[in-house]
């Protein structure tokens, strides 16, 4: 009703878009060449070792030898032409593939020019070295036209030119395709990374400011818990956790607002032993239990308790969070954190887990079931930096039957 | 200058007064409540200048314990305090109202006891909750005999427009107030049914449809006696809600 209550959002740029004055394509071919060309070709090249792709590598010369007997020979020479082109072609290609595979890792090294100016080269190379040879042992390719032996060998370094400079083109195209599939997927992942929340954070900064006056022990405590917190939110999406570090910080999380409700909630953790080092993403039971101290506790005057539950059922572990239902019109929000959840748990279980939730007893329950095995795979980013939080020496786990927190306020 | 500490968690409260009382001189904390009904009892039985009030509370949350507090005699100016509310902090900023970040600093809290002022009922109306809706009241307030009575939304049965004042039923009686029978349809839409032009009835509360006198339908409530007329114009509306229920 009044939208002027909402207009701290920023006013769009009204820059106009679409011309590009001549200074700023040189400063785009500038950052291009820093950034792209001098950088490490990696993928550049896809693997030539590769079955599949030598099976592609004959197929596409075979074709280019056809193209070229169709061009140039007589009705009545076409097969003989074409068998002669294909033998000459196919060796320049196969010879080309299988340095390349060599090369392959000391190419992966260079940088993208470089790589790309030595295939370019090496492609160049061999077709002047097999032209030479067919030359020399009368193969019979200088036979087939009116030029001249030399002629013979310029005119297929001309077109292995430019057959060469498209192929390499298009690898090119197909390692900014594949790398930018990799960025989204990177971007994805990270979006859906837990976060804190800015209420959590300015409130617990409230509760340490009191606390810095009357109690400054236990302010000292919420300033590490805090800490602990905020260091998982900043790991690296996907970062490898155990099943006792993930329920550490649950319980950090659960003593800082037990400070800050004064009692108004009582929370119970409970782990079985054997799923103490179960690997799971960092940061996936967390939320859960934000979301069941923000839905289930909060909004009740006399309070209420949030109960985490991880226990073994079969092959996988189920981990289960519940909390009192209360009875008011819900809040907003209330699936935002449930669906991210889900989401990761699609991204980064291919094999299969779920977030199930549902009320009974007037109670909320969220279960979340997983296979007692995972590891980070297919998040490569992630592997090396995993959780520093986890690998840090001195924090320690340590999982009570019954939360309480280490002190309280008079 | 008596100033009365509003909020739901005790450390915030604690902060507060301290502030008030050690680092400032002039104020005098003279009660705390933890939600917005003790807020407004508190506030009638010690009537402080000004209220230090949380946004978010459970139960009766600030935004509405405030507009119940502007019905008092003399009403207390109103500062309101929260540590992230995208929504009313915009409200907050347009109506230059007088609102604190927490952590609370001390040059703020006392710039804004200060100039502490009452907030009007045009800002009043227009704050809404944390999820940019402006919410149902969860209590209707009365003056009566210059107290100010709170009833639960729960517990009214219908609201009745008299010629100047509304009638609201309850169990434990009725009081009056001064609203236009077309906003609080509006307000409370989910939980009332029209029945007559001049009444507003809990769905909750309805027991029985009944022929009344001169073939007229009316309707019985729970616990009370008296019995309300259905005009002939709502009711196959009612009839259809009825039968959804």
């Amino acid at each position: 009703m009044q939208p002027s209550s909402r207009s701290s959002v920023p006013a769009a740029s009204n820059r106009p878009v679409g011309r590009q004055p001549a200074g700023r394509v040189t400063d785009a071919v500038a950052r291009w060449w820093r950034e792209q060309a001098l950088a490490p070709s990696a993928d550049f090249l896809p693997d030539f070792c590769d079955v599949q792709l030598v099976f592609l590598v004959v197929l596409g010369a075979e074709l280019m030898a056809l193209v070229l007997a169709l061009a140039q020979a007589p009705r009545s020479e076409l097969w003989q032409t074409l068998g002669l082109l294909s033998l000459f072609v196919q060796w320049v290609a196969l010879t080309c593939a299988a340095v390349l595979c060599k090369m392959r890792r000391f190419l992966a090294k260079r940088s993208l020019v470089v790589a790309a100016l030595l295939s370019y080269l090496l492609i160049l190379a061999m077709t002047t070295f097999f032209s030479v040879l067919a030359v020399r042992a009368g193969l019979g390719l200088d036979h087939l036209t009116v030029y001249q032996p030399q002629w013979v060998v310029a005119r297929n370094l001309a077109i292995a030119g430019i057959i060469g400079a498209v192929s390499l083109r298009y690898f090119y195209l197909q390692q900014q395709y594949r790398r930018r599939l990799r960025l989204e997927a990177e971007a994805r992942v990270q979006a859906l990374q837990a976060r804190i929340h800015p209420h959590f954070l300015f409130n617990s900064m409230n509760t340490i400011a009191s606390l810095t006056r009357s109690n400054p022990r236990l302010a000292e405590t919420v300033v590490e818990n805090l800490s602990e917190l905020f260091r998982a939110s900043l790991a690296l999406a996907g970062s490898k956790v155990s099943l006792a570090e993930e329920f550490d910080l649950c319980q950090r999380y659960l003593d800082i607002e037990q400070l800050r409700l004064g009692g108004r909630l009582k929370a119970s953790v409970q782990l079985d032993p054997a799923l103490h080092d179960m690997p799971l993403p960092l940061l996936l039971i967390q939320p859960l239990v934000e979301n069941a101290v923000y839905h289930g506790v909060q909004p009740l005057p006399e309070g209420g308790w949030v109960k985490l539950q991880a226990s073994v059922v079969g092959e996988h572990a189920e981990i289960v969070v519940s909390n009192p239902l209360p009875n008011l019109p819900s809040r907003s929000g209330h699936g935002v954190a449930l669906a991210n959840i889900r989401e990761r748990l699609a991204v980064m279980y291919p094999a299969g887990a779920s977030l199930t939730t549902q009320i009974e007893n007037n109670e909320f329950i969220a279960r979340v079931t997983l296979p007692r095995q995972w590891t980070a795979t297919g998040f490569p980013w992630a592997a090396s930096a995993a959780t520093q939080t986890a690998n840090q020496p001195g924090v320690q786990t340590v999982v009570q039957p019954e939360a309480q927190p280490k002190e309280r306020p008079e | 200058m008596k100033v009365l500490i509003v909020d739901d968690e005790p450390l915030a409260r604690e902060r507060l007064r301290r502030c008030c009382e050690e680092d400032l001189t002039g104020y005098q904390v003279v009660a705390e409540a933890n939600d917005g009904a003790s807020a407004i009892a508190e506030a009638q039985r010690h009537a402080p200048d000004v209220v230090l009030l949380d946004v978010r509370m459970p139960g009766m949350d600030g935004i509405e314990a405030a507009r119940h507090l502007a019905e008092l005699d003399p009403a207390p100016a109103v500062i309101f305090t929260t540590a992230y509310d995208d929504y009313a902090l915009a409200a907050f900023a347009v109506h230059a109202v007088g609102y604190l970040l927490k952590p609370v600093r001390r040059e703020k809290l006392e710039e804004a006891l200060n100039a502490a002022a009452k907030p009007n009922r045009v800002l009043l109306a227009t704050l809404r909750g944390e999820d940019g809706k402006v919410r149902a009241r969860s209590h209707i307030s009365a003056r009566m005999r210059g107290n100010l009575v709170l009833v639960k939304i729960e517990e009214v049965l219908y609201f009745q427009a008299d010629q100047k004042y509304i009638t609201v039923r309850h169990p434990g009686g009725e009081v009056l107030i001064e609203e236009a029978l077309k906003d609080l349809e509006e307000e409370f839409g989910e939980r009332f049914v029209r029945i007559h032009r001049n009444a507003l009835v809990a769905l909750a509360g309805i027991v029985a449809l009944e022929r009344g006198a001169l073939g007229r339908t009316v309707i019985r409530m729970k616990g009370i006696s008296e019995t309300l007329e259905v005009s002939r114009r709502h009711l196959p509306g009612l009839r259809a809600t009825l039968r959804q229920l």
